[in-house]
């Protein structure tokens, strides 16, 4: 019953049309007469089978999948080595495997046999009536006539694909909703805009809201939200915020937000979540996972930037094409590291035109995903699948960046740029140096000694060396190198790009020099499209152009971007920030609305294409696009919009939980706000204010957190060697920094952060993920890292010397923002006293950290294990957090309850 | 509206494991949702194999550093004419490390033909050599990268530059777990970790529950899985308990947040895993013949022969897939020394492995697979002037084998040009390495999808063939 329904539906437009058909226009040839056979192909049966089946059926005539044709009527009438004759069978659709095969009933012959791929059953229907109307293939022309008349859809104008079938495809309109002009509808004045967008299809859904979340809870999130830590402890201000909410809320939220931005940890957490798009790190990855010293700068620029609120299209003017604004300006020079900001490595062992075609794909992708919502990645080798970008595209926008060149030039520090700690950090660095240089220098007198003895043919270990003696010769030149490349942190060098010629290099493993001319040495790389997105096989030119569907559908001027030695980023990044734009605008809106909420109006901020979800409210995306464009591109304002509007500041908790989850399943409508975790690095900071321990120093070059200590010492293979053991900074103070200031290795995460689902630096993040995994509760009941906070805090607390009810209380008011319940309070009491009387029969010896180690990791060229001896200067004078031997039996057993305060999911989630 | 939202019961998942912006197409059995996919039976796309198959769960024996395939399984007698004879590499898609002046180096290995099925194997492998009839030896496989990270990258994610997930994630996204109190994917590495670091077992854009979870060789097996010093079980317990009742009167005022429950439930699970995972680890359980077979407790032997046992009590205990590293086995030169070592820490091992798996009816539905992530050249560069007999990376030739469950046991598949430089017969790229795996484990690879960043992933990346020769 159904089925028949249903095929009705799918075809019966059609056959509508054709009664109606009339010639349309008389210069366009008029296709009369039309079967609807003959549409069905012309409309649907042969996109079809361009599109799911030439890959293997047609595509390369000399490699047929199954010797199976199927580019004509009659090479399919022919079939293939599986079904023969039986292929097709016109008139007889239940008879011809063609049609089977789409159905996917028998194992082994699902066509396409990938499942992503499959044909929807209405897809199915129109091969099977196509079959059934006799199988009808008109000429090309016809083809076009009856498209030109009947086609529905949209097409979309781009600068071609690799095939007309594909430049002429058609769009559902609502897929290239991203690429439409913006369109802005009025507001009534004395309405909040957000409001009025959410609220009516909230009344359009007759749902209620949920009520405005209580005050201390929404103090709570906004601190988290617009700078990552806990609301301030000082209890006046709190107990203000909450009386001037009762009497104002508007007014006392926006109070609140300007003060809340005005402070510097405000551009410290936004330019976290820009990190997690731009996959901030402070080394290269892969074999020798080099430290990248200078990349620390371009984590400070992007927080200053956030704090200076640095209005939006400059700061991507900046990251796209500062070297080529100005190369006076400090600033636009560091902003460049964007573009090197992927993992990428050039050894000997790897072949320059590679590795230079994996930057050439990632800039571009990544150009793409972060400032366009774009993945271009799949227009590489073939035009997109989903999206109007044909392949040409992606080779155009790639033609921009070929004359970009790596280089770290010198760059005076500004006096913004916090610059402390750089004698500490030289003396560690050098300390190591000249170590290895010790062990290396006596370890050579005694090679050479043995080499000298050594007779023609002596292999290894014959000549009385212990298996360890040459490998760790490599090793430690290769560690020299490696920290002397440190040395840089501290110089005034930017980690930045320049424009000139490509110069081919074998290996880097230096700080690379700006040349004197940058047109001098190298070549100008032709731009083409590579076939199959192989770097060694060039297809047609291309010039430097950008995406051609945003420039025609959103109504664009079209401007020639420059080749040659021209500045191309420049051109991009002015035609990304032109209001024109289409996407720009709606792109970063998204994002800031999703670190707000949680997910975004568009739910895949790094993909406005087809397959990312469309916008739950497109208008009020829009209106938010030109909103932000027409304040000046300034965050901080879209913030404080945000932040003061009802959607933001309602309630987690619904007051009709069961009347919600049936109007609006998908919690698509914000009736509620949705409560969240916290981040990783928001939970270590969260302890670490809750401690009294953290230091709220701004920038500068990363600091070395303690790491748990097993991974620290875990020997990690690098290229010719083992790389340096982690050691932490010596000092507390240093060490116990925002985390965002942690040395990010690629090769060494940090497994308190990997646990909590930071995301790892080579992908672009577009929203943190949160998994509730069993080693996360590990960590934070066992880690030195949250036993060392509970410590501290229940020092802290106790330096008070106030009644142990005060103390839980106020332990309630510090981490969790609230006061404590008489349960609580009581359970919490009998806990600590408990603990303290077994804390009572324990003594605790100091921990002792050794300067040095004896590692054991195995020698290449003779497959056996050796040990050698590391120096480990910065425990030289290593000044610890407070340890459980450093405090009393009560501290510690208060300990245990700051502990599990820590552990709660009041602690750990914002309402 | 759109394709990609899908039913209640989705949202519900997303709701438990946060995933964000990744909806996946196969079910998410996992660590934690045990409970949730048996309340969720009807979901359609709940997860299990996509066809019947032999093998439930796979040992991955990783050779890390790339084992010799002219020094091991594949030799190369032409080798032994053209020793030591001079001859130069040049051309744009070379690296520095394969052009310049070479010399031919042959095997300083003998070999023989082992089994009833006369496989070719050097005489190194003195124990490996007695279980030949069970494992399919493979010598088309051909990968695309001789950088040691990439290399690694692409055999364990099926992407050569990182960050997706690695085939055992992939395996228990697919497949789920069978021990709830147990993570799906375990990965023993070695001491040291290999280059690259942990992205080689990472879940990717899988949720992270699928991520390996490396066992470690020394110190703590699992990172903080034991209280500190001075912290009893008991008072773990208190901790706990407290824990409990604080949460419970903030669920209270939160009914229907499957999130936080499920976070409370993850306490006790790790509280089950403290004790749980050193019971897996205690070999002293075994009886002693079994440790000698293993050769545990013998110098040369001892380190891969405790993985190679952990991996059978950790299969045997519902893991699903194990992946234990060797090595290194990158020899540039006295391979003669470094391999002949290497072989010798790992062949008692292995055939231990094997035999214990068949002695137990495991191996029948257990796959074992050894590869590098790739093979090596029958030629030297001169380095230093001297002629210190190894060889260099070689992604065109290598030689991987497979045993257990639905493998043709007794075979040698593939063959190399005379001079062991290039695979020439029965040649694969090592997507289809990936989808053959995946199909011995009755997972489809076109089926075994995920989507992310605009398309669905899987693991060969664009899809592939499987080796159907290997299969029984």
């Amino acid at each position: 019953m159904h089925l028949i329904a249903a095929r009705h539906f799918a075809i019966l437009p059609l056959l509508i049309g054709i009664q109606a058909a009339a010639p349309a226009c008389a210069a366009e040839p008029a296709a009369t007469d039309v079967t609807p056979g003959e549409k069905l192909f012309a409309l649907r049966v042969q996109t079809l089978f361009v599109e799911k089946c030439h890959a293997c059926h047609g595509a390369d005539p000399d490699d047929l999948g199954g010797e199976f044709d199927m580019r004509d009527r009659i090479s399919m009438r022919k079939g293939g080595e599986s079904f023969g004759g039986e292929v097709l069978l016109p008139g007889d659709a239940k008879k011809s495997h063609l049609y089977l095969v789409t159905t996917r009933q028998e194992a082994g012959y699902e066509m396409p046999p990938k499942e992503a791929e499959k044909l929807t059953e209405e897809q199915t229907w129109w091969i099977r009536d196509w079959i059934n109307l006799g199988a009808p293939w008109p000429s090309d022309e016809r083809i076009a006539a009856i498209k030109n008349e009947f086609a529905e859809g949209v097409t979309a104008p781009t600068s071609g694909g690799l095939n007309a079938n594909w430049t002429n495809r058609r769009y559902e309109p609502e897929h290239l909703w991203a690429y439409q002009p913006i369109e802005v509808e009025s507001v009534p004045s004395d309405q909040h805009p957000i409001d009025y967008f959410i609220d009516r299809r909230l009344a359009a859904a007759k749902l209620t809201a949920a009520a405005d979340a209580e005050p201390m809870k929404l103090l709570r999130r906004i601190s988290f939200d617009l700078t990552g830590l806990p609301p301030s402890e000082d209890l006046a201000s709190r107990t203000n915020f909450v009386e001037s909410y009762e009497l104002n809320a508007a007014g006392a939220v926006t109070d609140l937000v300007q003060r809340l931005m005005s402070t510097p940890h405000y551009g410290e957490h936004f330019g976290r979540q820009w990190l997690d798009v731009a996959r901030y790190a402070d080394s290269a990855g892969f074999a020798n996972d080099y430290s990248r010293p200078n990349a620390w700068r371009y984590r400070d620029y992007v927080v200053r930037a956030f704090n200076n609120d640095k209005p939006y299209d400059q700061f991507v003017r900046e990251q796209i094409a500062g070297d080529e604004i100005t190369t006076a300006s400090p600033e636009s020079l560091v902003a460049t590291g964007f573009l090197r900001m992927g993992p990428w490595e050039q050894t000997g062992m790897s072949v320059f035109r590679v590795t230079r075609q994996q930057w050439l794909d990632d800039v571009t992708d990544s150009v793409g995903q972060v400032f366009m919502g774009h993945a271009l990645q799949c227009a590489k080798c073939h035009d997109h699948k989903f999206d109007p970008v044909p392949t040409r595209d992606y080779y155009s926008m790639m033609a921009i960046f070929s004359t970009t060149q790596f280089s770290e030039p010198a760059t005076p520090f500004l006096d913004s740029e916090n610059q402390t700690g750089f004698q500490k950090s030289n003396q560690w660095t050098t300390a190591k140096i000249t170590a290895y240089q010790k062990q290396l220098d006596e370890l050579q007198a005694t090679v050479g000694q043995a080499r000298r003895k050594e007779t023609g043919n002596a292999k290894i270990g014959d000549n009385g060396l212990s298996p360890g003696d040459e490998a760790s010769l490599g090793r430690m030149r290769k560690n020299i190198g490696r920290h002397t490349w440190e040395l840089d942190r501290t110089r005034p060098i930017a980690y930045a790009v320049h424009t000139g010629k490509t110069f081919e290099r074998k290996n880097v493993s230096n700080r690379l020099r700006l040349p004197q001319n940058v047109w001098g040495e190298g070549y100008i790389e032709d731009d083409t499209i590579l076939v199959g997105g192989d770097a060694f096989t060039r297809g047609e030119s291309v010039k430097p152009a950008p995406l051609s569907a945003a420039v025609n559908l959103g109504n664009m001027d079209v401007k020639e971007f420059p080749a040659g030695k021209g500045k191309r980023r420049l051109a991009l990044a002015n035609w990304i920030v032109d209001p024109k734009n289409p996407l720009t605008a709606r792109v970063m809106v998204n994002r800031i609305w999703s670190w707000h909420f949680g997910k975004g109006i568009a739910g895949n901020p790094n993909n406005f294409g087809g397959t990312g979800r469309l916008p739950t409210h497109p208008a009020l995306l829009d209106f938010l696009a030109d909103w932000f464009v027409k304040n000046n591109w300034s965050v901080k304002r879209l913030n404080e919009l945000i932040v003061t509007s009802k959607a933001y500041r309602r309630s987690s908790r619904h007051h009709d939980p069961a009347e919600l989850k049936k109007l609006d399943p998908k919690q698509a409508l914000y009736a509620t706000q949705q409560p969240r975790r916290l981040t990783a690095e928001e939970l270590r900071d969260a302890m670490l204010a809750a401690s009294g321990e953290l230091n709220r120093q701004i920038g500068g070059i990363p600091c070395r957190p303690d790491l748990n200590l097993e991974v620290a010492m875990q020997p990690r293979q690098i290229m010719g060697g083992t790389a340096s053991v982690y050691e932490p900074d010596a000092s507390p103070q240093q060490r116990n920094r925002r985390t965002l200031y942690a040395e990010k290795t690629r090769g060494l995460r940090d497994p308190f952060m990997e646990t909590f689902n930071q995301p790892g630096p080579d992908k672009s993040c577009e929203l943190r993920e949160t998994s509730t995994v069993a080693p996360q509760a590990l960590t934070l009941m066992n880690s030195d890292e949250a036993q060392d906070r509970a410590i501290a805090m229940a020092a802290r607390l106790l330096k008070q010397g106030s009644s142990p009810q005060d103390v839980l209380k106020r332990a309630f008011e510090i981490a969790l923002g609230r006061q404590a319940q008489a349960d609580e309070l009581q359970a919490c009491l009998a806990h600590w006293n408990a603990a303290t009387k077994e804390e009572t029969l324990k003594t605790y010896q100091p921990r002792h950290y050794p300067s040095e180690t004896q590692r054991t990791v195995m020698a290449e060229k003779t497959g056996e294990p050796y040990e050698f001896l590391e120096i480990m200067p910065a425990y030289d004078h290593y000044v610890p957090d407070l340890q459980p031997s450093d405090v009393d039996a009560n501290t510690r057993g208060l300990a245990q309850v700051c502990l599990v305060i820590f552990n709660l999911n009041e602690f750990a989630y914002l309402d | 509206m759109n394709q990609f939202e899908n039913s209640d019961s989705h949202s519900r998942r997303e709701m438990l494991y946060g995933l964000g912006a990744s909806l996946g197409s196969v079910a998410l059995t996992s660590l934690l949702n045990a409970e949730e996919s048996a309340s969720d039976a009807n979901d359609t796309s709940t997860g299990g194999p996509h066809f019947p198959a032999k093998a439930k769960r796979c040992i991955f024996l990783m050779m890390e550093g790339g084992p010799s395939q002219i020094d091991t399984f594949d030799p190369k007698p032409e080798l032994s004419k053209r020793h030591l004879q001079e001859f130069n590499r040049s051309g744009d898609e070379q690296s520095a490390m394969s052009s310049g002046k070479r010399y031919f180096v042959k095997s300083p290995f003998e070999f023989h033909q082992a089994g009833e099925c006369g496989a070719d194997i050097c005489t190194e492998w003195v124990h490996l050599s007695k279980r030949v009839d069970d494992i399919c030896f493979y010598r088309g496989a051909q990968a695309e990268s001789v950088n040691h990270p990439t290399a690694c990258y692409h055999i364990n994610t099926g992407n050569r530059f990182g960050g997706d997930p690695a085939i055992g994630a992939w395996t228990t996204y697919g497949l789920g777990t069978i021990n709830e109190n147990l993570p799906g994917f375990v990965v023993l590495p070695r001491s040291s970790y290999p280059q690259g670091g942990a992205a080689n077992w990472s879940n990717g854009f899988l949720p992270a529950a699928y991520q390996g979870t490396p066992l470690r060789p020394q110190g703590s097996p699992i990172l903080d899985l034991r209280p500190p010093n001075g912290v009893s079980r008991e008072r773990q317990r208190n901790n706990l308990d407290l824990l409990a009742q604080l949460n419970n009167s903030h669920l209270q005022q939160r009914t229907g947040r499957t999130e936080l429950e499920a976070r409370m439930n993850s306490y006790e699970l790790a509280f089950r895993m403290q004790t749980e995972i050193p019971e897996i680890l205690e070999l002293d359980g075994e009886d002693k013949s079994t440790l000698e077979m293993y050769g545990i407790g013998h110098d040369k032997t001892d380190a891969f022969g405790r993985k190679c046992l952990l991996a059978r009590r950790l299969v045997e205990k519902g893991v699903r897939f194990v992946q234990a590293y060797a090595g290194n086995w990158d020899s540039h030169d006295y391979i003669q020394r470094a391999h002949g070592s290497l072989i010798r820490s790992v062949d008692q091992p292995i055939a231990a492995l094997l035999k214990d798996l068949k002695q137990r009816g495991m191996l029948k539905d257990t796959l074992v697979f050894f590869c590098g992530e790739f093979g090596r050249t029958p030629d030297n560069g001169m380095r230093g002037g001297g002629k210190s007999y190894g060889r260099d990376h070689n992604a065109k030739a290598m030689t991987m084998w497979f045993a257990g469950g639905g493998v043709r046991g007794g075979h040698t598949l593939g063959a190399t040009d005379e001079i062991g430089l290039e695979a020439v017969e029965n040649v694969h790229p090592l997507r289809d390495v990936h989808v053959t795996l995946l199909k011995l484990l009755g997972l489809d690879d076109n089926r075994l999808t995920y989507y992310h960043a605009g398309r669905f992933k899987q693991l060969s990346q664009f899809g592939g063939t499987a080796i159907e020769e290997l299969i029984a």
